[in-house]
């Protein structure tokens, strides 16, 4: 190539013609490597000086196929891979996806209530531990580093008894199709009330750390703003919706799970910046352990927490060497899983990023036939095409880093 | 677990959407692709603002669409509004069934910004392309991709692993079948088996000097001594078959 003149076409099909530029203007590309790209994101920026006047963010160095690996496994096994999505909250992916197979077998209002309460306290408990990694990562690219600790201790004790309920610490595939694997272990809740006596003494410690401070003041306000109609354009869901003055959480709007018999509030805020979605998931956090105290309260009365119908819950173990039922029963699910009658479903679920949506077919099969995830990430890591524009590119980390993005999700 | 799944057979449906049972979760339209942006302006302006998602659907064999386009929309206002008022907004799917020989279907990305990756993903991953997109490129795959790996007829480990099966499937199914997918793949397999079982009968049988040599090197490269495909294709795979047969 000795010419300066490059089609546009030619270089990689990033559109963004690299040579033959006349003006101040250069390309930078960020990432994938770069560690302020909370995973393996590219942005093909130009910049002229320090603004930029074009980002092109570049996907799909984390996909993995999840979608068609979940089209190949049984019904019960494809929430293996559906965990790894947004590995940050796998309970979240796994809770949906199977409200969404429920729903296709009848059974969704068979569930027992222990069963609802416990899905509500893990997926609450997911949101805590999530925005911990968003808060302490999010701090870093700062340069605030102390808040990294504070914030992955919260999150080492909701993975410990996560650990204690499935037996995995980051995927517990603790939720199954009817119910849970298993009930709440013998000293899960006096860790749980441990945690609970910490939790808010641990937030006002992050708030005064990282709320007030100056420095990240002057980084994040008025940096990244979202109007509430290009929220909308942009299919932004959750805290980025939110910080924008719009309330939309799937919890009010269509609660799953007896969401409604809990008192909460949707943290809101008008300005739309990336200081709005800290303050938005700062107030989630403290909204959600309300959620975990109320549901806490229920946890003392014990009760079944799997459906009793062994065709799709596995029967006891105890009973499987007595009862030639249960065995067969055991069999038929490990060998050859179950049948879902044909047709189609859109379930959501309010994750710690936003409207998480499962779309799932059946053709009457033992596999699903498509799992369509509605991964709230990619939507909301879109909108950085529009808000970086005009900003200096010393911010790019910020906005990201208050997009909040999983790239198990993004990429899938 | 099959390596690429066959279209339904009996008991299952081939179009599932059509025997839906009675979930209303959504406001239902089916529409063809000279319709669909029409109906999308027309939900558009009818208050749903949001295009929550754009997916697809692979049913081999269905006609005339082989495929579908999902669109998912939402009911949500474009100002700030609290959760009293935006309420259980009303959600809508629209079906956009898509033939296999005219895969395109018009471009929603003037309309929703958001629908530029989503339309990307299923170019990407379905091979259905979109009219009037801006930027209409892979986005999940490599740029210089073949094929499009969300097709039901798209082998799950890809065209070019499939042909090598993994070792312990080979050792249940293929070869006690006596069955071997193709003749490169059936020596490699024979002599893993005999290594396997510590004999050395698929390794250069009557030339013993491939024999040692094979011997020496447990993980060997094929020989010249190896059985030819078209041997091993009549040859009894199961040697314990082969002793109790007189």
């Amino acid at each position: 190539m000795t010419t300066a003149s490059v089609a546009p076409e030619s270089d990689g099909g990033y559109n963004v013609d690299v040579v033959g530029r006349t003006d101040n203007s250069m390309v930078l590309s960020m990432g994938p490597q770069h560690p302020s790209t909370h995973g393996v994101l590219q942005i093909i920026t130009e910049i002229e000086g320090e603004i930029v006047t074009k980002a092109s963010p570049e996907i799909g160095y984390l996909h993995t196929g999840i979608e068609k690996s979940a089209e190949n496994l049984f019904w019960s096994q494809a929430s293996t891979v559906i965990e790894r999505m947004d590995y940050l909250s796998p309970l979240t992916n796994a809770l949906c996806y199977y409200l969404a197979v429920e729903k296709l077998l009848g059974i969704d209002a068979q569930i027992p209530v222990r069963a609802q309460r416990i899905r509500v306290l893990v997926s609450e408990l997911s949101r805590i531990a999530s925005h911990c990694v968003w808060l302490g990562t999010g701090g870093i690219d700062l340069g605030a580093l102390t808040g990294f600790f504070y914030a992955f201790d919260v999150r080492e004790r909701i993975l410990d008894m996560f650990e204690m309920s499935g037996g995995a610490r980051m995927h517990p595939n603790y939720i199954r199709i009817g119910g849970l694997a298993q009930d709440l272990p013998a000293g899960f809740l006096e860790r749980l009330d441990a945690f609970i006596e910490m939790f808010e003494p641990r937030m006002r410690d992050i708030r005064r750390l990282l709320q007030k401070n100056p420095i990240l003041q002057d980084r994040m306000v008025d940096i990244g703003i979202i109007s509430p109609e290009d929220a909308v354009a942009w299919s932004l869901t959750g805290p980025c919706l939110r910080a924008t003055g719009i309330a939309y959480d799937v919890r009010k709007a269509t609660p799953y799970s007896g969401y409604e018999r809990y008192a909460f509030d949707v943290p809101v805020r008008t300005e739309g910046d990336a200081y709005a979605r800290f303050l938005v998931r700062l107030d989630e956090m403290d909204e959600a352990m309300r959620i975990i105290k109320q549901v806490r309260k229920e946890l003392d009365e014990p009760g079944p927490w799997q459906i009793p119908d062994t065709k799709f819950a596995p029967p006891p173990k105890e009973t499987i060497a007595l009862s030639m039922e249960a065995l067969i029963h055991h069999f038929k699910l490990v060998s050859e899983s179950f049948r879902v009658p044909a047709g189609d479903v859109y379930q959501a679920v309010e994750g710690p990023r936003g409207e998480l949506g499962y779309y799932v077919v059946s053709n009457g099969d033992n596999r699903p036939w498509r799992v369509r995830t509605r991964p709230p990430s990619l939507y909301n890591l879109q909108v950085l095409k529009k808000i970086a524009l005009g900003e200096l590119i010393a911010d790019m980390v910020v906005m990201i880093g208050s997009l909040d993005p999983v790239f198990g999700e993004v990429d899938r | 677990m099959p390596s690429s799944q066959a279209p339904p057979a009996g008991h299952t449906a081939l179009d599932p959407t059509a025997v839906r049972p009675d979930i209303a979760d959504a406001r239902i339209v089916r529409v063809t692709p000279r319709e669909v942006r029409a109906t999308l302006e027309r939900l558009r302006a009818e208050g749903f603002t949001m295009l929550l998602d754009i997916g697809a659907v692979d049913y081999p064999g269905r006609e005339p669409a082989r495929f579908d386009v999902v669109y998912h929309l939402m009911q949500l206002p474009l100002q700030p509004a609290s959760v009293e008022a935006i309420g259980a907004p009303e959600r809508a799917r629209v079906l956009c069934g898509v033939a296999e020989d005219a895969a395109s279907v018009p471009s929603v990305a003037d309309l929703w910004p958001s629908a530029d990756w989503a339309e990307r993903e299923i170019f990407d991953l379905y091979g259905i392309a979109f009219d009037g997109h801006p930027d209409l490129r892979r986005i999940q795959m490599p740029d210089d991709w073949e094929g499009y790996p969300l097709r039901k007829d798209y082998p799950l480990r890809g065209p070019a692993r499939e042909r090598t099966p993994r070792p312990s499937f080979a050792l249940k199914s293929n070869v006690a079948a006596g069955t071997p997918a193709s003749g490169k793949t059936a020596a490699a397999l024979q002599r893993q088996i005999a290594q396997a079982r510590g004999r050395s009968e698929f390794h250069g049988a009557g030339d013993p000097a491939a024999a040692a040599q094979s011997a020496k090197q447990p993980g060997g490269t094929l020989t010249a001594g190896d059985a030819k495909p078209e041997q091993l294709a009549q040859q009894p795979v199961n040697t314990k078959t082969e002793k109790n047969t007189p």
